[in-house]
């Protein structure tokens, strides 16, 4: 999951074959939902592979947005075949999440034909979104001074490894690599020991995209002002970097240079993640002194937190070894749940470990809807999770999960394009669509 | 705050009042105040927000995080536990578009401040909240902070070593601006919302659900397969080789082979393109099989090769390989550099120079700005309350002595 560059875009046949391309029926579109959302009559193209990009179509969709995804004929967009595979053989688990309320149309960029396709789409779409390797649209004929001469108010997101500019462009990016090179992945781990991963590997692939989006949000509003579109440009690396609070500034005017920190953090002290007596793990955050008080509470010492002993985070930062020991002991023989109770109850800032599995049991996420169950046809119920932000009077929605292969393609060319069918049947037979 | 003469920045004319603290809301407020927008930061008359000493402290008092996160904003100290405080709080939202807020929910509804007055106040006001459970739920009284949302969330569980001690995800304050970016997001749907219908709304974000709702596929293989995702220290499950190797010089790089083409670039830069071939590791399946051979591989040509040696040799072949940058290698990266992600600031009173992180996204016809760094405590509460509320010079100085404001 990636800003991905050009060549997957465009693979060999791969495992699909030519006719799973073909819908059997024109599908029809999703149901507009009650109420009318922000993005009502905004139509995007997601020409983007995996994540970094087309989760901002994905989010456009969420909120109202008509999101065509534009793909490979045969293989469609890598996506498809990304991590844990399904029944539906041009469906991973995350296309069907990450592809929620998309119409997939399907164009062959290396043909011709197929770019003056996607020229006429551009010319009829508000927002485009791509992620390729900087210079390949260029090299197909669909650079910025093509599309923006096509459509003046194109609003265009380009999200690649690092940019559209610099001396890396032209490398292949990865959230992986962007995590490395943004600085996250180094401060990830016990320190002198091996860098882990943040968490997650394509974390900087949802980092950059909610950035995406608010660069199309702010440039939709100055085309509507103006009437001119604009390019949106953004480097994995960067949105990473952009997250890490003082890290510069503190290099910049002290020359200090942030190490791993394992499970803790220099800013405060107890801060971390701590083992229960079931060898499960809470996460304690005594971010102020008023937290630390409560907490000594909860562990009926409230002498610790006295002026005498560790009341102030400065002298917990100057013991930070034996405050942690202090804490570590008194988790460690307690359950996770006495230690969540006690703690919930003088409200210190305490959190469960969760996996997935402590997720999908927990009250909150359910009361939430932070796990939203959609009924896929072939597939039974599939949950992913729900929309994110909520908005009060026109909260988002998920239409659909991840769309077949060219599900949208003959309407898409029939109606939007006015192609006729013995057109579209032409085209077809050479593979452009 | 400066009108270039350049293109008219999209927020221009919208006011934003940022009563947040620390990074979660107050950083959809920057944000904001980036791309154009008037950002009144309402802050306690005594201290103020409590990201004036999160962090480093410079020599000024204000730390840091204080001086880069509040960029471009207005301090106007404004006590909302006093009546009088509430009286002026409500005058200014009356002519604000949006109300940026992260207590614990309930709290501005103690001070008689909640989403229903103030919406009577101003029917288009679009109120971000944003809070460590969010408005609803059964936790939504507890106290909530990044370090909790990250665990909560599911993404600390999978920070580590395998079966090791789950560590922090890189960043404490990761899910902080997560949260401020999906709360920036709200934002601007709700203003898109309100300009076709002069409504506002609220805009309800928890920070572990921000941090969740970036986990891929954890949650419907969790729902399909049973599959519970364990930490795989620095590798990834579905990858090979995909993880953190040192090199010689003691330093570390990142090298992600996701796909069969990738591998084999890297196989052509290690000069042994035999090992991409079908019968060997061309195959990622044959790789995972064989995860721990591949990686050790991997591990023995790292460990030959300097950091720089290593990567030039990565680059001449397109493989996907980067530097384990800490930030004194990002002082000294090009890339950073050529894309002005670093930006220096003086301050003026204390003769010092802060560097801090340039706007992000990068638009090319109204790009963001910062004209100012974080602001002194109440530096422009008189302007404030002057110009938008009326208030005379007894009026102000008769709020302050009461420490009103």
């Amino acid at each position: 999951m990636h800003a991905q560059e050009e060549e997957c875009a465009q693979p060999g046949a791969d495992n699909l074959q030519a006719g799973d391309a073909r819908p059997p029926e024109p599908d029809p579109a999703p149901q507009p939902t009650a109420g009318a959302l922000p993005l009502d009559g905004v139509r995007v193209v997601d020409v983007g592979n995996f994540l970094a990009g087309p989760y901002a179509a994905s989010i456009m969709g969420e909120f109202g947005a008509e999101v065509l995804k534009v793909e490979h004929p045969i293989a469609g967009d890598p996506m498809r075949r990304f991590g844990t595979a399904t029944k539906r053989h041009d469906a991973s688990l995350a296309w069907l999440s990450e592809a929620r309320n998309k119409k997939s149309v399907t164009i062959d960029l290396r043909q011709k034909r197929g770019v003056e396709l996607f020229v006429r789409l551009v010319t009829k779409s508000d927002v485009l979104v791509e992620n390729f390797r900087p210079g390949t649209m260029e090299e197909w004929g669909l650079g910025w001074e093509v599309l923006h001469e096509a459509n003046p108010g194109l609003v265009m997101l380009r999200v690649s490894g690092y940019g559209q500019t610099g001396p890396y462009r032209r490398r292949p990016g990865f959230a992986h690599i962007a995590h490395a090179i943004g600085g996250l992945s180094y401060l990830a781990g016990f320190p002198g020991e091996t860098p882990v991963v943040p968490g997650t590997a394509p974390l900087g692939d949802y980092i950059s995209s909610l950035y995406g989006v608010i660069g199309v949000m702010l440039a939709l509003r100055h085309k509507e002002e103006t009437g001119r579109g604009q390019i949106i440009d953004i480097g994995i690396y960067e949105a990473v970097f952009r997250q890490m609070d003082e890290l510069a500034a503190s290099y910049g005017l002290f020359g200090k240079v942030r190490e791993r920190e394992g499970a803790g953090s220099f800013v405060a002290v107890p801060h971390g993640h701590f083992r229960c007596q079931d060898g499960k793990w809470v996460a304690i955050a005594c971010t102020t002194d008023k937290m630390f008080e409560r907490f000594s509470e909860a562990m009926e010492r409230p002498e610790l937190a006295s002026h005498l002993l560790y009341g102030e985070q400065r002298k917990r930062l100057a013991a930070r070894d034996e405050v942690n020991a202090i804490v570590t002991e008194w988790v460690g023989a307690r359950s996770r749940d006495d230690v969540m109770r006690l703690c919930v109850d003088k409200e210190v800032p305490v959190g469960k470990l969760n996996s997935i599995a402590d997720i999908f049991e927990d009250e909150h996420f359910q009361a939430r809807g932070n796990l939203a169950t959609i009924e896929e046809e072939g597939l039974g119920p599939v949950v992913v999770p729900g929309v994110v932000p909520t908005l009060s009077e026109t909260p988002g929605r998920i239409a659909n999960l991840g769309p077949p292969l060219g599900n949208a393609t003959y309407e898409v060319m029939r109606e939007l394009l006015e192609l006729t069918a013995t057109e579209i049947a032409e085209l077809r037979k050479h593979k452009i669509v | 705050m400066s009108e270039t003469g350049e293109a008219r920045l999209p927020l221009t004319g919208i006011r934003v009042i940022d009563v947040a603290t620390v990074i979660a809301a107050p950083y959809c407020a920057a944000l904001l105040g980036e791309f154009g927008a008037e950002v009144l930061k309402v802050e306690h008359p005594i201290g103020g927000d409590a990201c004036r000493r999160f962090g480093t402290p410079t020599s000024r008092g204000d730390t840091l995080t204080w001086l880069s996160e509040a960029r471009n904003k207005k301090s106007v100290t404004i006590d909302l536990h006093r009546r009088e405080g509430v009286e002026l709080f409500k005058r200014l939202v009356e002519q604000t578009d949006i109300l940026c807020e992260n207590f614990r929910p309930g709290t501005l509804e103690k001070w008689g401040v909640g989403w229903e007055v103030l919406r009577a106040i101003n029917p288009g006001l679009i109120m971000l909240r944003v809070s460590g459970y969010g408005q609803s739920g059964p936790y939504k009284d507890r106290p909530g902070f990044a370090r909790i949302a990250h665990a909560v969330g599911g993404l600390a569980y999978l920070a580590g070593m395998p079966k090791g001690t789950p560590v922090t995800p890189g960043s404490t304050t990761l899910g902080d601006y997560m949260s401020g970016l999906y709360g920036c997001i709200g934002v601007l749907l709700a203003l898109r919302h309100k300009q076709k219908t002069g409504l506002g709304q609220y805009i309800d974000t928890a920070l572990y659900e921000s941090v969740f709702r970036c986990t891929d596929e954890l949650a419907p293989a969790y729902a399909m397969y049973g599959t519970v995702r364990e930490r795989h220290g620095p590798h990834i499950e579905s990858g090979c080789p995909y993880g953190h190797f040192p090199t010689k010089d003691g330093k570390w790089v990142a090298i992600a082979c996701t796909t069969d083409k990738m591998f084999n670039r890297l196989a052509t830069a290690m000069g042994r393109p035999e090992l991409a071939s079908s019968s060997l590791y061309g195959e990622q399946k044959t790789r995972l099989e064989n995860r721990s051979d591949v990686n050790e591989i991997v591990r023995d040509w790292c460990g030959s090769l300097t950091r720089d040696e290593l990567l030039k040799r990565c680059n001449t072949h397109d493989a996907p390989a980067g530097p384990l940058n800490n930030i004194a290698d990002i002082f000294g990266d090009r890339q950073f550099h050529s894309r002005r992600n670093l930006v220096a600031f003086d301050i003026g009173d204390q003769g010092e120079t802060v560097i801090v992180p340039n706007v992000i996204p990068r638009l090319s016809e109204t790009p963001g700005r910062i004209d100012s760094l974080g602001p002194a405590l109440g530096e422009h509460t008189d302007e404030v309350l002057s110009s938008l509320l009326g208030l005379g010079e007894d009026e102000l100085a008769t709020l302050r002595e009461k420490r009103v404001i």
